[in-house]
């Protein structure tokens, strides 16, 4: 039987839980053995195969249109979606401007910081996204694996696929739902 | 007793419980946000929801009482459901973004409850409406974002505390925890005793100073005792690589429902006063540090130049019967110094001494205020001086309780109490002839018609209760203080005399002068430690001639002391203290420090050995002996 392809990208994020992944070390040889991981950002291949995946992972919360299309993407490339992190799962840090507006924290950060003068301004260029709401990806798209925490670590991450390769359904214990 | 089953098994319990207590005793647990122990039940997040067969709807087991052969089930597809659509509600209304807050992982009652029912997202997407936060408190932080509307902090302020000062705003969804009607806390009727933070089941309200300091099982507990006055709550200090993190109130001790007031709870943690790191001693008018020998040796040096009524010492009662008990036996018994005084002008702990020996044992535990429908105060400031004896008084605002009180300056206690007869000034006679009934009470006052009714219910009451304090039990009310025990026995009435400070009682038995008559002496030594002096032994030292102090913080009376030598604090020595009820607590040292700070007793063990002195070893038995003959069980 062929290995499970895996593909992941990252969305309204910090990257950290990617970074988790990697923090397996060692047992990164041995995820391999089980899995054929695919596109993801940190490998050359960016996109998840068109002829589809069957796990896919995305990191981040949804919060502009680009993300909507990257979630809607893998949604439909792959058979089980993992959500990973709790910016996927709830929204996380950048979920706090839902609190006061996009426009607010836009002006924030171009116009209003210590650090800029008088020439900051908001980015405007048509071929930017258009910046939305925070949200968790499971408002966007339906996602079957929910692995919270800031970041997971790495023992939850390699529990999941492990588990998923291997045709189960990882459980819900201490060690896969513990938020920060 | 009645009968229920609690999933299938059967268990007996006292009529009057409620559902939770059947379900707890059958050894089941389901979860709860809004029920506390400490707390009355109050039914207001719906956690708790359990079957109860033949009920038509879910019930709250917190607040619904057991009723014979109820047969109750706490797991059901039912429950489950049930329990997951609350959290989900909850986790919906506000910013429950738990990687924002000091809370997170195993601190939170909220996040605890979810990973309970195994709940990894929320099903329903928060409204990300942004709330009050109130960051106007020194000590602590109300953010009503991460408030569920529990009304813990509520009850806790009003039913424990009986401060009255946090309740609700708005309604519905809208609804905000407010101080008063809407002030800053800072500006409030706020006390910071802190016992609201405390029993926040989220990170509602939070500590500013332990906030992101580690979690709970980063921090090492030290169960221990306040020794800041005589009251002796247990609290628990938490530490985390040897520095004061943060004290809570002990729950599970059991003691005043484990409340604290401000100063037991975050004057020591906020504590920024200068330390006196090493022995130093002053030439020339310039402090220069010494080693540990010298400073030592001109202690000794002074103290075999003087002799008797040429020595003045004086003890602070923040010190442990350990060292009161070896400062009485190196002054008094081997010195003969002319004044072995303790600190603060309030002889009340000798005056019971004193009336024990007339009345046999009169006085009564604390417990006795929490029983009490009927307390009459002469002389004590209870929020000032005891605050949280004064709680056990002021909480009683929804029963019918009565407070009558002789007071020297009005104080705060009993503000919320109807019924109460207030007279300011110091004839304790008068009062006395009033409650007695051989006098009427004469007042068109607009208080007039709530002191007449303190006074008829007093005449009806159950447990009265007399609490004597500092400006009564003195020397000079002997008569008044021997007609006011009498009168309580005649009226059955618990009596309490409120003893001093910390350690006053242990002190008194030890024979240390309560009252001193301060005088200046050719050689003085200060055993301050952590303490406060108070003003006229401040003067006396001030006029002495060499001036000894061992104290551990620069302040008023180090400052032109010839010797000062270096004090551990609270926190850094183990010691026993004696409670102004007679119970014998231990303070536990919960911080190691260096070997430059030493204790009082451990200066005045180097001194014994330097004047070959052997101080005996057995504090406790003159305390244990006397206790029994004041003091009631």
């Amino acid at each position: 039987m062929a290995k499970p392809k895996v593909a992941s990208d990252w969305l309204a994020g910090c990257a950290g839980c990617h970074m988790s992944f990697l923090d397996m070390d060692e047992r990164i040889i041995e995820l391999t053995k089980l899995v054929d991981l695919r596109a993801t950002p940190i490998t050359d291949l960016k996109e998840p195969d068109e002829e589809g995946v069957d796990v896919g992972i995305l990191e981040g919360g949804i919060s502009n249109s680009y993300n909507e299309e990257v979630a809607i993407k893998m949604r439909a490339r792959c058979k089980y979606l993992v959500a990973l992190g709790d910016c996927a799962v709830f929204g996380g840090v950048p979920a706090m401007r839902n609190f006061c507006g996009a426009e607010a924290a836009l002006k924030r950060a171009y116009i209003e910081t210590e650090s800029t003068d008088e020439s900051g301004k908001i980015p405007d260029d048509p071929e930017l996204s258009t910046t939305t709401h925070v949200r968790p990806v499971s408002d966007v798209v339906k996602v079957d694996i929910f692995l919270p925490g800031c970041a997971p670590s790495a023992d939850a991450i390699f529990y999941v696929l492990s588990e998923l390769a291997q045709g189960r359904v990882p459980e819900v214990n201490d060690l896969t739902n513990k938020w920060h | 007793m009645i009968n229920v089953t609690v999933n299938n098994l059967p268990v007996e319990i006292e009529a009057g419980a409620t559902v939770l207590d059947a379900i707890q005793l059958a050894g089941f647990n389901v979860p709860t946000l809004c029920h506390h122990p400490k707390l009355k039940p109050y039914g207001a997040c719906r956690l708790c929801l359990v079957e109860v067969e033949g009920a038509r709807k879910l019930q709250p087991s917190c607040v619904v009482p057991a009723a014979d052969g109820m047969k109750i089930h706490t797991d059901t597809d039912k429950t489950r459901a049930a329990r997951k659509f609350v959290l989900s509600m909850l986790f919906s209304e506000r910013n429950h973004f738990c990687m924002y807050c000091q809370s997170t992982d195993g601190d939170c009652d909220l996040q605890q409850s979810a990973y309970r029912e195994g709940m990894n997202h929320w099903p329903i997407t928060p409204a990300y409406k942004p709330f009050y936060v109130d960051t106007s408190h020194p000590d602590f932080i109300l953010d009503n974002n991460r408030c569920i509307l529990c009304r813990r902090c509520i009850r806790t302020c009003g039913e424990l505390v009986g401060n009255h000062t946090l309740s609700m705003e708005e309604r519905g969804s809208a609804t905000i925890l407010i101080a008063d009607h809407g002030l800053q806390l800072s500006e409030s009727t706020c006390i910071s005793c802190g016992n609201c933070v405390q029993i926040c089941p989220t990170g509602a309200l939070f500590d500013r100073r332990s906030a992101y300091q580690g979690r709970e099982t980063d921090l090492v507990h030290t169960p221990s005792v306040c020794m800041d006055c005589s009251v002796g709550c247990h609290r628990v200090v938490k530490t985390r690589d040897n520095r004061l993190v943060r004290i809570d109130g002990d729950y599970d001790a059991n003691f005043v429902q484990g409340m604290l007031c401000e100063k037991g709870r975050y004057t020591p943690v906020a504590n920024k006063m200068e330390r006196v790191q090493q022995p130093l001693i002053r030439r020339n008018g310039e402090l220069i540090p010494v080693s540990w020998e010298e400073a030592l040796s001109t202690f000794a040096t002074q103290l075999k130049a003087h002799a008797g009524e040429e020595i003045s010492t004086c003890i602070h009662g923040r010190q442990p019967a350990e060292t009161l008990s070896a400062f009485r036996d190196f002054f008094k018994t081997e010195f003969e110094a002319g004044q072995v005084a303790l600190c603060g002008q309030d002889e009340s702990a000798a005056i019971a001494l004193e009336l024990a020996k007339e009345f046999g044992p009169f006085e009564s535990k604390l417990e006795a205020l929490d029983e009490a429908d009927a307390a009459v105060v002469l002389g004590a400031d209870l929020i000032k001086d005891y605050q949280v004896a004064g709680f056990m008084l002021q909480r009683k605002l929804s029963e019918e309780f009565v407070l009558i009180q002789m007071t020297k300056k009005p104080n705060k206690l009993g503000k919320n109490i109807s019924r109460k007869l207030i007279m300011v000034g110091d004839n304790y006679a008068d009062l006395l002839d009033v409650v007695a009934g051989s006098k009427a009470y004469e007042s068109d006052s607009a208080d007039a018609r709530y002191g007449r009714m303190a006074l008829e219910a007093l005449a009806a009451a159950q447990h009265p209760v007399i609490v004597i304090g500092k400006w009564f039990a003195r020397k000079e009310n002997m008569d008044q203080l021997r007609r006011t025990i009498e009168f309580a026995r005649s009226i059955n009435a618990k009596v309490l005399i409120m003893k001093g400070n910390t350690n006053s009682f242990a002190g008194a038995i030890y024979g240390l002068d309560l009252r001193a008559n301060y005088k200046a002496a050719p050689v003085a030594f200060y055993a301050l430690g952590d303490g406060k002096a108070c003003p006229k032994s401040l003067e006396a030292f001030k006029n002495s001639g060499y001036k000894i102090v061992q104290s551990s913080y620069f302040n008023e009376i180090t400052a032109d002391a010839d010797l000062i030598l270096p004090c551990k604090i609270w926190d850094e020595e183990e010691g026993h203290y004696l409670t102004t009820d007679g119970r014998l607590e231990l303070n536990r040292q919960a911080i190691t420090v260096h070997e430059q700070q030493r204790s009082v007793r451990e200066v005045l063990m180097n001194l014994s050995e330097k004047s070959g002195l052997t101080l005996k070893a057995d504090w406790q038995t003159e305390l244990t002996d006397k206790i029994s003959s004041i003091v009631l069980a």
